[in-house]
């Protein structure tokens, strides 16, 4: 099927790959159906385009890139969604990515607070919040790759 | 909203099988046991709000040029320092 994109424009995908929120992404109500759109050119940064809204596409990106320590405990999820036959280590983990313009330049933050939980085996994703964690919703990527031992 | 006045060590159950305690009420905090199976989330509501906002602040950023971006995360992530 064909959808319109913010990034790409018109764009063919393929259905099978469309991806449900049942609960929804928060900020914005009604908007349930979205896909993960990426290009060689702009890896590891991905998209995730609503399906319904052209507009509304936020940047993603998997956490571990910049912060390899990055863990979750999503056995809650799993039992609340009731996630059959999927073990955590198969979810795929994203983080919105929020690039901030004017100085300092290019300052891109992660929000590690909320990340999105997709389950390849039923195309379903999550936004989840993490309470009683550390993780900050503006965490700073590019101090953190900066700093990172070598 | 229901309005309830309750004190220490009383309860409220909600539902079948959820129930809060009031553990502590001591200069304006309230410590609050809250006893739900697992699957029900529980969040501090500015947890939520913080998240909402985020996603709106992200969706608003004009993205569909990230060349620039892309490169400096890249020259960053390989170790380039900018001096």
């Amino acid at each position: 099927m064909k959808i319109m994109t913010r990034k790409f424009g018109e764009i063919e995908i393929d259905k099978k790959k469309i991806l449900v929120m049942p609960e929804g992404l928060p900020g914005f109500p009604g908007f349930e159906r979205f896909i993960l759109l990426e290009d060689p050119k702009s890896a590891p940064f991905c998209w995730f385009q609503s399906i319904e809204e052209a507009n509304l596409a936020l940047v993603v990106m998997n956490p571990l890139f910049f912060k390899p320590d990055y863990q979750l405990d999503l056995q809650t999820l799993i039992a609340g969604r009731d996630w059959k036959n999927v073990k955590q280590e198969e979810l795929l983990i994203f983080v919105v990515i929020n690039i901030k313009e004017g100085d300092p330049k290019n300052k891109i933050t992660a929000n590690l607070m909320g990340p999105l939980i997709c389950n390849l085996e039923n195309n379903e994703v999550v936004q989840i919040a993490l309470c009683d964690s550390d993780y900050s919703h503006q965490y700073d990527v590019l101090e953190a790759i900066s700093n990172k031992e070598t | 909203m229901l309005v309830l006045t309750r004190r220490t060590g009383e309860k409220i159950k909600i539902g079948d099988n959820i129930v809060v305690t009031v553990l502590s009420v001591e200069g304006g905090i309230v410590k609050i046991g809250i006893d739900a199976p697992r699957k029900i989330n529980i969040l501090r509501m500015e947890v939520l709000e913080q998240i909402q906002k985020e996603n709106i602040d992200a969706a608003a950023k004009d993205v569909t040029d990230m060349a620039e971006v892309v490169e400096f995360f890249k020259r960053k992530l390989s170790g380039e320092k900018e001096d």
